[in-house]
């Protein structure tokens, strides 16, 4: 038969591009570097009283907020009403994961800026109208730390959620894939924290606090590619469609992106890494190529579960 | 590009010159500013024309832009409901390529350069050319044309004023079959009762998508909530066939030798309604030696159909009889020897004796018939407000040669015949034609032949709501106002009782058109022949139809359909004609049988049901008795092609429509996955269909729903004009496929014929 | 909920003949470019002869549980007294997540108010006017049936208890009040 009914363009399944992707990974990456940066700050037994802030928390109180920013900003852009994007802000449906998290937001963004200002209070002395507020801030420090941790971890988890919570779509619709999400978030925050730190603090590949995370990377990893596993499982059981979409991993070009970007570049070269002697694991340079590697590889993750998961529905 | 009226005034006096292949053409809607619509009234009751089926309709005006048209629920039969071509009129309306002004010719034929003139100008410069033409051959040398039904009457009249007898409609090129069938056996074309049959044959008629509203509701309804058995037959699984509870992909052109099967099975097994037959028919004994010779068997052979099949529908429908029918189809141009098929068709029906019974066959009742019936004045006659107007004295050109077309012309003649005789100027010269409403170079067979015939003519008008292919041929265009600006005259839409409609406009007219009663008459007072024209507009001329009864014209204005009498009526039914009797008290009294079947009148020359006719055979000799004859419409390795109506698209006039075009932008070829395979095509291919009339591009639609032999595509698409500019270009154009072959006695352009296809 | 809307189409009736998909677009002026409606015509399936099309309504499903309204972070997708799911065009910020999760995909941004849109049963245009949608009311075919299933008397009532009908991917919970009654031959096939 020939189509009488017209263009079947929007019953395209695939709705968010690539600008949600990008928002899931900034949103995934400040919060997994604020996480692994107070983290570490709380175990690092050495220099918890210290009044120098160590340069990975520095790089992650750097980090956290302007991610959050970025990532809110193409969460607006990609509104059709980006102009009317302060509805969201005043209107809150409970039963949407959507509005949980711009609650979750609304508390997280202000706690990272005013943790970036304790951190940084040294460097921000120049600019005295903040001292007050830093002060003050500075007597909450543990609290606040305390609650930024906590909200980190939500708006991880949330990312994750935002697509979990949808049934339409079998591959996204699993509870692992909050799992999934902060642990890639951990995964890029850490490398995140790397680069930046290496970059603009003085940070060095051998400092306690650098091999610290250096040891979460493996149990991270580890966890990532079980979760990914997980799901992939989970979708073999499920049947119907959902056994469908595990043919995301062999066709198209998210297979490749896949293959290539997350398990090649993401996991494989971070792990190779792992197992080269100190000396050439210490230089700068493969510090920084390795911490690129996972950051592609959580942006690929992203891309693949958006595009792949939205390419086939229930 | 947007202009107001002012200037858009000013570029017109100013007398640019456009060519189609810049954005704008001259005399468009795109030319005016955005004019929003205004409404004339709340919910205006009036009459479709996006198609001829012309249901009864109510449209109410939703914003500037939209018209939410709904079928009118005062007329029953067609359920108060409109298809998508119907409910897509305002679509057309505001469609910013139609034509809203005349516009002259500046270039050569066909090469789209346009100039706006105004109404006056463009009456006096066709008179002066068709007078002239008259002048030089003679007023038989101009041909005007229209599609049968909507005001054709108001063309034809100016015509036979002007003095020209070559006037056509459509009707060859779409039902004269059954038509000139069922005038030579019955004297008039009776309608299939679909909603009473209990067992329903169909030989290609896709009456779920080439929509006739009251057939199709009728016959869904039956289906479903009485489960009547339809049977089909069809080379392609068509809607219908889908539908159906049997369907049979018969060979293309052969169902005659099925149709003459069940003929002779019943009268092999005596499933004859002799009773009927000796009271009504003559020529039945001829019939009988005729058919002896068409076994089942034998037809299995032509059809493909197998033999036992044949034999069971025949007698499942006889079992059902006189509430079983043949559907005589429609459209009706399958096989040269569409008069034989055809009336092979209503042969099984004649001996079913299924004539004005439920479920049968029967006549509508017009007001005449009626009243004579009640034997009281029911229902108002309709009247005229034209004139006596003396007959040309020259001959018809499709009539010159022979007489055989005899019965096809009342109905509008041999529309292809105008192709030959202008091009050979045979049997006399053509050298003018006026087109109204018909789009021959898309819907006539052999694009080139009529782009030719158009070419070799001093004169060509056309009158249409775009610049079609066939406009853009001509010398000047006329745009009409569309159905939903214009008032018309009131039509007889009457079934089993009387019934009137009317179109009456529902928005204001947008730019600066016309309906077509006044353009002819206008040109007509033009051309000098004024002394015709005894009315001034249409509420003259509908008040005159109705006898002056201006409560009666109020009243069918504001309902927009009347239907009168109540009791509907089939002559041969007793519980109606009792039910009729009951109600009128001077009624008719009843034959002794309780009917009224001796009111059954034939207009045949002796009066009775001709099965065979000797009329016939005084006109094409040879032709009294219906026999089967071989046809061959292709070559042997040849595929054949055939096409069949769209549900979202009207012949070749829709496709432009910016609703319709956005459901429906192209058309396939359906090839069955056989064939497909042996040329190496798959669905979506780019493929060439070529023949030795022609070549077109296309795409490939791989489906089980067609005979490995055929071919099948939707008609109408493909328009070569590049004023068009969504319909352009898009999908295949069959007319331009299709040999120009006409099929002897009732003249029908034939449809189907031989294709290579391959991949492009 | 006062009234519980549900409507039926009847597949044994429909011939995808499109009258409804114009009316809609007519009646609640959708542009060109999208659809709250299309009836696709599938097929032919099966073996010669004995071919089917079948014949399927792509429109919303109006939800009894619509993932579309729980997902709308300003509950601009709402469920009405009447039981309509719908979009309040005005709190609408076009995050396209209601886009994302409604299953039967039949949600569109509307390209001149930039909102979420799709088929309300004509809530506010013909059901308020005239109290049947306007697909329903134009379909030649009488194919579809529209009626409050919390009146035992009405039309869906009668024909929800004795024909044989089925739902899209009920699977889903998603409970949609658009029932299918499936036609003659070939099997049932939802999504
Ligand atoms: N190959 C092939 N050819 C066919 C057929 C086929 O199946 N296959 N079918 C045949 C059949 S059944 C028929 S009936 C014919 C039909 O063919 P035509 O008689 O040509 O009729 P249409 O194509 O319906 O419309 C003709 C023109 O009327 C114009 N029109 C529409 N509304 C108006 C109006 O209000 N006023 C005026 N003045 N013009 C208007 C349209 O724009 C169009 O150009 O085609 C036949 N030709
Ligand atoms: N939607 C829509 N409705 C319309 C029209 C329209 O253009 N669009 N046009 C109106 C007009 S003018 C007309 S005449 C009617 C026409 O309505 P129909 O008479 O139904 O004509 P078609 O739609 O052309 O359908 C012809 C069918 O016959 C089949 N066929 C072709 N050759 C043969 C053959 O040799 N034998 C058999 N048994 N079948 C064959 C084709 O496959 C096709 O399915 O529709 C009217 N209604
Ligand atoms: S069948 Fe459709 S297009 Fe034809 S007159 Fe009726 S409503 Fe109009
Ligand atoms: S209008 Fe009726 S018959 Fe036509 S496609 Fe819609 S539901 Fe089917
Ligand atoms: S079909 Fe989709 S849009 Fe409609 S109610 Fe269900 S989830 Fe919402
Ligand atoms: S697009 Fe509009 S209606 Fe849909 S979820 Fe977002 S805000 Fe709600
Ligand atoms: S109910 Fe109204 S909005 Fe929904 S598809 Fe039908 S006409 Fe469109
Ligand atoms: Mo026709």
């Amino acid at each position: 038969m020939d189509n009488i009914w017209g263009s079947m363009a929007q019953y395209d399944p695939l709705i968010w591009h690539w600008v949600i992707a990008v928002y899931l990974f900034l949103a995934g990456l400040s919060a997994g570097s604020i996480l692994i940066g107070i983290g570490l700050r709380w175990t690092d037994k050495n220099i918890y009283n210290g009044d120098e802030e160590t340069p990975i928390l520095k790089a992650a109180a750097l980090i956290a907020p302007l991610a959050i920013c970025a990532g809110l900003g193409c969460l607006v852009l990609d509104l059709t009403k980006p102009f009317s994007f302060w509805i969201i802000l005043i209107r809150y449906n409970f039963s949407s994961v959507m509005a949980l998290g711009v609650i979750a937001l609304l508390i997280y963004t202000p706690l990272a800026f005013g943790y970036a200002l304790i951190v940084f209070r040294n460097e921000l002395s120049c600019f005295p109208q903040l001292t007050p507020i830093t002060k003050i801030l500075m007597g909450f420090r543990k609290v606040l730390e305390i609650f930024l941790f906590g909200m980190a971890i939500v708006v991880g988890i949330y990312t994750g959620f935002l697509l979990s919570a949808m049934n339409s779509y079998p591959m996204l619709n699993t509870a692992v894939l909050p799992a999934l999400f902060l642990f890639s978030a951990l995964s890029a925050g850490s490398a995140a924290n790397n680069l930046v730190s290496i970059s603009f603090f003085h940070g060095r590949v051998e400092d306690d606090q650098s091999e610290a995370m250096h040891r979460l990377e493996f149990p991270v990893i580890s966890l990532e590619i079980l979760f990914l596993f997980l799901i992939f499982v989970g979708l073999y059981y499920q049947g119907g469609a959902a056994v469908e979409a595990i043919a995301s991993l062999v066709t198209g070009v998210w297979a490749t992106v896949f293959w290539v970007g997350v398990v090649l570049v993401g996991f494989g070269i971070p792990l190779l890494a792992m197992i080269l002697p100190a000396s050439v694991k210490h230089s700068r340079g493969l510090a920084i190529i390795v911490a690129c590697c996972s950051l592609s590889g959580v942006l690929a993750l992203r891309h693949f579960i958006i595009y792949a998961g939205q390419s086939y529905i229930s | 590009m947007k202009l107001d009226r002012r200037t858009f005034l000013k570029s017109a006096s100013a007398g640019g010159v456009y060519c189609a292949l810049s954005q704008v053409v001259p005399g468009t809607l795109a030319t005016l500013y955005a004019s929003p619509l205004e409404p004339v009234g709340q919910e205006v009751m009036s009459i479709c024309e996006m198609c001829s089926t012309r249901c009864p309709i109510s449209a109410r005006v939703v914003d500037d832009r939209n018209v939410s048209i709904n079928g009118n629920i005062h007329a029953a039969p067609y359920g108060g409901k409109v298809c998508a071509r119907g409910g897509s009129g305002h679509s057309l309306l505001y469609d910013p390529e139609r034509l809203v002004k005349p516009i002259k010719r500046m270039g050569e034929r066909g090469e789209g350069k346009w100039k706006e003139i105004s109404w006056e100008e463009a009456y006096s410069e066709i008179a002066d050319k068709l007078l002239a033409i008259k002048k030089k051959y003679g007023p038989e040398a101009v041909a005007f044309s229209s599609k049968g039904g909507s005001q054709d009457r108001e063309l034809f009249y100016m015509a036979r004023a002007f003095g020209s007898p070559n006037v056509f409609t459509h009707i060859s090129t779409c039902p004269g079959g059954p038509y000139v069938a069922a005038a030579s056996m019955f004297g008039g074309l009776p309608k299939c009762d679909f909603g009473n049959a209990r067992y329903i044959v169909n030989f290609g008629h896709s009456m779920y998508e080439g929509i006739e509203m009251w057939e199709a509701q009728a016959m869904m309804k039956n289906q479903v909530d009485k489960g009547t058995k339809l049977v089909a037959f069809d080379p392609r699984f068509s809607i219908l066939a889908d539908k159906a509870d049997e369907w049979y992909p018969i060979k293309p052109g052969t169902d005659i030798a099925v149709a003459l099967a069940m003929s002779h099975v019943m009268i092999r097994d005596d499933l004859v309604d002799l009773d009927f037959v000796t009271k009504y028919v003559e020529g039945y004994e001829s019939f009988v030696k005729e058919t002896e010779n068409y076994t089942p068997e034998w037809a299995e052979q032509i059809s493909g159909v197998s033999a036992a099949d044949i034999v069971r529908i025949t007698h499942e429908l006889a079992f059902h009889a006189p509430h079983a029918l043949v559907d005589y189809g429609h459209r009706s141009t399958y096989t040269p020897e569409e008069f034989e098929f055809r009336r092979a068709l209503f042969a099984v029906n004649i001996l079913l004796g299924n004539i004005e019974r439920e479920g049968g066959l029967f006549f509508s009742q017009k007001a005449k018939e009626y009243n004579g019936l009640a034997g009281e004045k029911v229902a108002p006659e309709l009247g005229t407000a034209d004139m006596q107007v003396p007959a040309p004295i020259t001959q018809r050109i499709d009539m010159v040669a022979d007489k055989q077309y005899t019965l096809l012309v009342p109905y509008g003649g041999v529309y292809q015949s105008i192709l030959d005789t202008a091009i050979k100027s045979d049997p006399y010269p053509l050298k003018g034609w006026v087109i109204t409403r018909s789009n021959p170079l898309q819907t006539v067979t052999d694009r080139a032949k009529v782009e030719k015939a158009i070419r070799s003519m001093d004169f060509v008008v056309a009158c249409d709501v775009y610049i079609t292919e066939t406009a853009a041929l001509a010398d000047i265009i006329l745009p009409e106002s569309t159905y939903l600006e214009r008032d018309e005259s009131i039509y007889d839409y009457s079934l089993k009782f009387p019934a009137y409609a009317i179109r009456q406009p529902v928005v204001k007219t947008i730019g600066d058109t016309k309906p077509c009663w006044q353009i002819w008459r206008e040109l007509a007072i033009k051309m000098g022949l004024g002394e015709y024209y005894k009315w001034n507009d249409m509420s003259e001329y509908q008040l005159a139809q109705l006898g002056g009864d201006k409560e009666e014209l109020a009243q069918l204005k504001e309902k927009g359909w009347l239907q009168y009498g109540e009791v509907p009526l089939l002559l041969r039914e007793k519980k109606m004609v009792a039910d009729f009797t009951k109600k009128f008290s001077g009624a008719r009294t009843p034959d002794a049988d309780g009917t009224y079947a001796s009111a059954m009148k034939f207009r045949t020359p002796n009066g009775k049901i001709a099965l065979s006719s000797s009329f016939v055979e005084t006109i094409a000799p040879g032709r009294e008795v219906i026999r089967y004859r071989d046809v061959k419409m292709k070559k042997e390795e040849e595929l054949f092609f055939i096409q069949g109506k769209v549900a979202v698209h009207t012949n070749g006039a829709t496709h432009n429509i910016p609703m319709l075009h956005n459901l429906m932008s192209d058309c396939s070829l359906w090839i069955h996955p056989e064939t497909a395979e042996k040329l190496g095509i798959k669905t979506g291919d780019t493929i060439r269909i070529h023949n030795k009339i022609g070549s077109e591009e296309g795409k490939a639609l791989v489906t089980l729903g067609i005979r490995p032999d055929t071919v099948f595509a939707y008609m109408g698409f493909g328009s070569k004009n590049k004023e068009l500019k969504r319909a352009n270009n898009r999908g295949i154009h069959c007319g331009n496929l299709l040999p120009d072959v006409t099929a002897p006695v009732c003249g029908m352009n034939l449809h189907t014929t031989g294709v290579t296809v391959e991949k492009a | 909920m006062q009234t519980n809307y549900v409507m039926i189409h009847d597949e044994r009736r429909c011939t995808g003949c499109q009258s409804c998909s114009i009316a809609c677009r007519s009646e609640n002026k959708v542009p060109l470019t999208v659809f709250r409606l299309q009836v696709q015509i599938e097929g032919p399936h099966g073996a010669i002869p004995h071919l089917h099309y079948r014949y399927h309504r792509v429109s919303c499903q109006q939800c009894e549980n619509s993932p579309c309204v729980s997902v709308c972070p300003t509950g601009a997708s709402y469920v009405g007294d009447d039981g309509i799911v719908s979009v309040k065009q005005k709190l609408c910020v076009g995050c396209q997540y209601c886009l994302a999760a409604c299953p039967y995909k039949v949600r569109f941004i509307h390209p001149e108010t930039k909102a979420a849109d799709k088929c309300n049963f004509c809530k506010d245009s013909r059901l308020e006017r005239e109290g049947i949608p306007a697909c329903v009311d134009i379909c030649p075919m009488n194919a579809l049936i529209f009626g409050d299933l919390n009146d035992p008397d009405s039309e869906v009532a009668k024909v929800l208890n004795t024909a044989i009908t089925h739902k899209n991917n009920p699977h889903l919970g998603t409970k949609p009040r658009l029932y299918r009654i499936p036609t003659k031959r070939g099997g049932i096939h939802n999504g």
